[in-house]
């Protein structure tokens, strides 16, 4: 299982959730995939890439087959994949190691130019994921049928944690993040990161803690486009279509 | 001047960033001690102290084990048992690390579960290199006596870590 890499030109994108039938990802990661292989760029898929809580079977399979051909002509092309496992696509982790070209890892931690990067889906610092993981798959599970009236289901679990967060941290008397995982970054970049990429709440943001330590979130592709580029130790978050 | 707490404990159990200048002693082989640590930045050359009757007169008598980067950790084992250091550890060119006790390491532990996988990462990769020394060492004592340092002291050694 690879998790130490240097990488000096890599793109991180999060949250495809492939299968779910409102996630556009198999439908644009097609161009995203091919202006990659053309710039040279190797590829990080930060977690719930496949949709296998919530897709039924025939809807994962379908959805999967032309992102499966598209990541083996990168792969093909010379260019590495990576794929972190997020709390969508868990079972993944029977894979650890590779499958079918691609380093399957529960987290990586990137050499680029002088910084150090960790990306991580982020879903061990969700609260309720930690607490209670059964109960969490079942809520998940049984949030599937939700998708059909509001596709966005997750932006609401999203905003209640951070309400929850903050309102605990407040009834504690304690200075508290707006969101845990801005906590949870910064409890990493203690640890000699310049650098953390996560996914898992849809949310694309960059925040710059003090200077040098930054945290970015990759945010989706079940409606959006956003990605996380690294070039040689310099960070960005962009969005597809706005890159050439 | 060096060697002061840079942060407190806030909200990270007991874990505090010190830093040290350039050559300084972080910690010493033989000492009783339960921290560890984690380089925030800067580097950190460990080292032992050259066993009595090995190796000749004319060599250092410090045999050098590993140097390590930003990001890297050290003196867990005399956190986790309890035992005196089996290494010394210098800044090199001047280090920040963030040191942990045994306390700080559990909270540590319960809000950045990635950390513990790299910690066991780290102790297995070191039993692996220990297994394939060891198969070294008992092929070369049936082939007959013969120098052994080298087989103490290996490169396995370095790229396993310490102390």
């Amino acid at each position: 299982m690879i998790i130490d890499i240097q990488e000096e030109r890599l793109v991180v994108i999060s949250d495809l959730h492939v299968g779910n039938p409102y996630s556009a990802a198999s439908r644009n990661l097609g161009e995203f995939f091919e202006d990659a292989r053309r710039r040279g760029y190797n590829l990080c898929i930060n977690g719930d890439g496949f949709e296998i809580l919530q897709a039924r079977f025939a809807s994962l399979a379908a959805d999967s087959a032309g992102v499966l051909r598209s990541l083996r002509r990168l792969i093909d092309a010379g260019r590495r994949v990576f794929y972190v496992v997020g709390n969508h696509d868990i079972a993944l982790e029977n894979f650890l190691s590779a499958w079918s070209g691609i380093q399957i890892t529960p987290f990586l931690n990137v050499t680029s130019g002088d910084a150090r990067i960790r990306i991580e889906h982020g879903h061990l610092y969700d609260p309720s994921f930690v607490k209670s993981p059964r109960f969490y798959e079942f809520m998940t599970r049984a949030a599937g049928p939700f998708l059909h009236f509001y596709p966005d289901v997750y932006r609401i679990w999203t905003s209640y944690e951070e309400l929850k967060h903050r309102v605990s941290g407040a009834l504690r008397g304690k200075r508290s993040s707006v969101s845990v995982y801005h906590d949870a970054a910064r409890m990493l970049l203690r640890r000699g990161f310049d650098v953390v990429v996560f996914g898992h709440t849809h949310h694309a943001e960059e925040v710059v803690f003090e200077p040098g330590q930054r945290y970015f979130n990759s945010g989706n592709w079940v409606r959006g486009g956003t990605f996380v580029e690294i070039e040689r130790g310099q960070v960005s978050l962009r969005r597809w279509g706005t890159t050439t | 001047m060096f060697n002061r707490p840079l942060s407190s404990s806030n909200g990270h159990g007991t874990e505090q960033s010190r830093s040290y200048g350039d050559g300084e002693l972080i910690c010493q082989e033989g000492e009783s001690s339960s921290e560890m640590f984690v380089i925030q930045s800067g580097s950190v050359r460990i080292f032992k102290a050259r066993p009595p009757g090995h190796g000749r007169p004319s060599q250092p008598p410090e045999i050098e084990l590993a140097v390590l980067n930003k990001g890297d950790f050290f003196g867990e084992m005399s956190l986790l048992e309890g035992l005196p250091r089996d290494a010394s550890a210098v800044a090199q060119g001047g280090a920040l690390v963030l040191v942990m006790t045994p306390g700080a390491l559990l909270v540590r532990l319960r809000r950045d579960p990635t950390f513990a996988f790299e910690v066991l990462r780290r102790l297995s990769g070191r039993v692996r290199s220990l297994n394939a020394r060891l198969v070294a060492a008992l092929a070369e004592s049936e082939a007959g006596p013969s120098a052994r340092e080298p087989l103490l002291y290996s490169p396995e050694t370095k790229a396993a870590g310490v102390p």
